[in-house]
């Protein structure tokens, strides 16, 4: 079990390697060094004027710390077909999920070694930690995950299942408080490590592992992972879970008089698909948020176009959405106009981001004659990118 | 032009000739001629890999033949596709179903894309839920379904599209006795109203209450059609031998082959 393990981890690191390669692109990796570069300039500026040994201080560097927590749960690589091939393997599985439970501890300890570093000054200058104390804590923060990890480990097993929220919830009360305190920091230490001793006994005792919960917990996480990628690539791996969303209804039309199959696909595809309607919420929030941001009428104008556009243009593949389902393919459904009613359906949805970019215009910008030309201009603009680029962009692909 | 008048002008019955095909430049099924008229089905058995999802995959337009022509009232697959899908309906094997959509919805897909009158099509739908015990079930999404009730929605949008022809892939598989039994009570409706039935399947035993003809499929090839009592003395079987002879004959002839 522990060599299926491994096998699985160096197939899973090819995996990531191969996503985080195309994440972490050149422009990537400078846009990051910049906003770094200018995050730690801010950082050392303010630490130069904030004032020193405010009371919240030291529960904020814990907060902080506690960050670290949330990221990185358990990798346990199980797949479905495990439920079939691996169901026998109950007594082995704590063989199996050792490597990878190392494995997963690897991104938080990064990332608690870089915001302890980041954290440093602050919490040893302005909070007046000791340095050994901070340093301890830091530790006692490394061994919460290790206990962290263990739970999630023994919830894959039969029998009650704590909550991981709970756990953290209180990982951060404790923290919050231990940090006031080096005494109390060492006091957490040893209940750390007699809580993952403990553990680590429990789970010698477990011997009927819950497999449905752990392969569709696996699943979850796999898909976040995948979501998180598929913010900068296209991840074929990443499974779509469509969502009803009645209270949506209204937007559709209420007659099949004027509508064709393609357009009525198209309009519950928009509704229900999280990848189509979260780009839309997304990038609407986006207009509205750098819009306020920059307080200007004509800029919030110029970066809401841009905004504009690339919702339209990242939704036209939408245009083959359906094109895999063989029953769409074998209806009398006439595929060469489906550019066409991909258009028409989405009329609607680019003039609702017209429509809460404008509102949230009159209500976070300085109110001016300019401002209700803006709006107009930009929904003169969203027309155009209806009415001339998709038709464009619709012929030009040959949809 | 409503579909009930289109039917009345073309040449009522498909006909598959000398078709030739198969997913790369290798052919998988050759030389297939069959023709089913209103108010016949014909049963189409073999092996897996004999072809029959192959020659089911050409007759549905999803693989465009090497050789030979499919004819459906007159109207050539190859072209006129849309005008030839309209009066086909397809159950296959593993239900698909549009994610996006409720149970509702692929009713109504069905209605716009056969272009169906709602009120009339509604009116059957009722029915048809009814009998397969979906009619509560209508605002579900296709995720809340199990595999048997998405195949339950399957028979319902075809036999709700009311085509001339219905093209039936293994259709008894993980549904439970009583749709079975529902399912071929609607099949022989179908012929009664001069309807043509194609259907493939392993379970003789629920399809012969339906189909009395069949053809089969080994090696690509169309051997016989007949009835089973024929097609068991083609293979000179008895006629008081169980189907898993015919299969065991069958097997024997693809080994020698």
């Amino acid at each position: 079990m522990r060599r299926l393990a491994q096998i699985r981890l160096q197939h899973n690191l090819r995996q990531s390697l191969k996503y985080l390669m195309l994440v972490f692109n050149d422009f990537f990796i400078l846009a990051l060094i910049f906003l770094f570069g200018a995050l730690m300039y801010w950082y050392a500026q303010s630490m130069k004027t904030i004032p020193q040994g405010l009371w919240f201080y030291r529960p904020l560097v814990a907060a902080l710390l506690w960050l670290p927590l949330l990221t990185g749960n358990l990798v346990t690589l199980l797949q479905e077909a495990d439920l079939q091939f691996l169901l026998p393997q109950d007594e082995q599985m704590n063989l199996y999920l050792s490597p990878l439970v190392k494995y997963s501890m690897a991104l938080p300890t990064l990332l608690i070694v870089l915001l302890a570093g980041i954290l440093f000054p602050f919490a040893t200058i302005k909070a007046g930690l000791a340095p050994v104390s901070y340093w301890e804590f830091a530790v006692a923060i490394w061994l919460g995950k290790i206990l962290q990890l263990k739970i999630t480990q023994q919830n894959l097993y039969f029998g009650r299942k704590i909550s991981l929220v709970l756990v953290n919830l209180a990982l951060l009360i404790v923290l919050c408080l231990a940090i006031m305190q080096p005494i109390l920091i060492w006091l957490l230490l040893v209940l750390l490590v007699a809580g993952i001793v403990a553990m680590y006994l429990f789970l010698e005792r477990k011997t009927l592992f819950d497999w449905r919960y752990a392969v569709a917990l696996e699943e979850k996480r796999k898909n976040r992972v995948y979501t998180a990628f598929s913010m900068f690539t296209d991840v074929k791996e990443k499974q779509v879970t469509i969502k009803r969303r009645k209270y949506l209804d209204f937007l559709l039309p209420r007659s099949l008089e004027r509508e064709n199959p393609n357009r009525f696909l198209y309009r519950r595809s928009l509704l229900r698909n999280p990848e189509n309607l979260n780009l839309l919420v997304r990038m609407t929030a986006f207009a509205i948020l750098i819009s306020w941001l920059v307080q200007n009428w004509a800029w919030a104008l110029g970066l809401s176009c841009l905004v504009i556009f690339l919702t339209a243009y990242q939704l036209l593949p939408m245009a083959d959405e359906f094109d895999d389902n063989i029953m769409y393919r074998v209806a009398p459904i006439l595929r060469q106009n489906r550019g066409h009613d991909l258009i028409v359906a989405l009329r609607l949805p680019m003039l609702l981001q017209w429509l809460l970019i404008s509102a949230s215009w009159l209500l976070l910008l300085p109110f001016n004659i300019q401002l209700l030309e803006a709006i107009g201009l930009l929904i003169c603009f969203s027309g155009l990118i209806v009415q001339l680029y998709l038709p464009y962009k619709i012929k030009k692909r040959k949809i | 032009m409503s579909k009930f008048i289109k039917r009345k002008t073309g040449n009522m019955v498909l006909k598959i000739e000398h078709l030739t095909g198969g997913y790369t430049g290798v052919p998988v099924i050759r030389n297939i001629n069959l023709e089913i008229k209103p108010g016949e089905a014909l049963g189409l058995i073999g092996l897996n890999g004999a072809g029959k999802s192959t020659t089911i995959k050409h007759l549905l337009g999803l693989l465009r033949p090497q050789k030979g022509t499919i004819r459906l009232n007159g109207v050539e697959l190859t072209k006129q596709p849309t005008e030839f899908k309209q009066e086909v309906a397809y159950i296959p094997e593993t239900p698909v179903l549009y994610p996006e959509l409720t149970l509702a919805e692929h009713l109504e897909l069905t209605m716009l894309a056969y272009q169906l009158i709602p009120q009339t099509a509604w009116e059957r739908a009722e029915k048809l839920l009814k009998l397969f015990r979906l009619d509560d079930k209508l605002d579900w999404l296709p995720i809340h379904f199990s595999k048997g009730m998405k195949q339950k929605v399957m028979i319902v949008t075809a036999f709700l599209a009311d085509t001339s022809l219905l093209v039936i892939d293994e259709p008894f598989t993980g549904l439970d006795p009583l749709a079975v039994a529902n399912l071929i009570d609607l099949i022989k409706q179908a012929i009664a109203d001069d309807k043509m039935v194609l259907m493939t399947t392993h379970v003789l035993a629920d399809a012969e209450q339906a189909i009395s003809n069949y053809a089969v499929l080994n090696n690509g090839t169309i051997e016989v059609i007949g009835s089973l009592d024929e097609i068991r003395a083609h293979y000179g079987l008895k006629p008081s031998d169980a189907f898993d002879k015919l299969y065991q004959v069958l097997n024997q002839e693809q080994h020698h082959a």
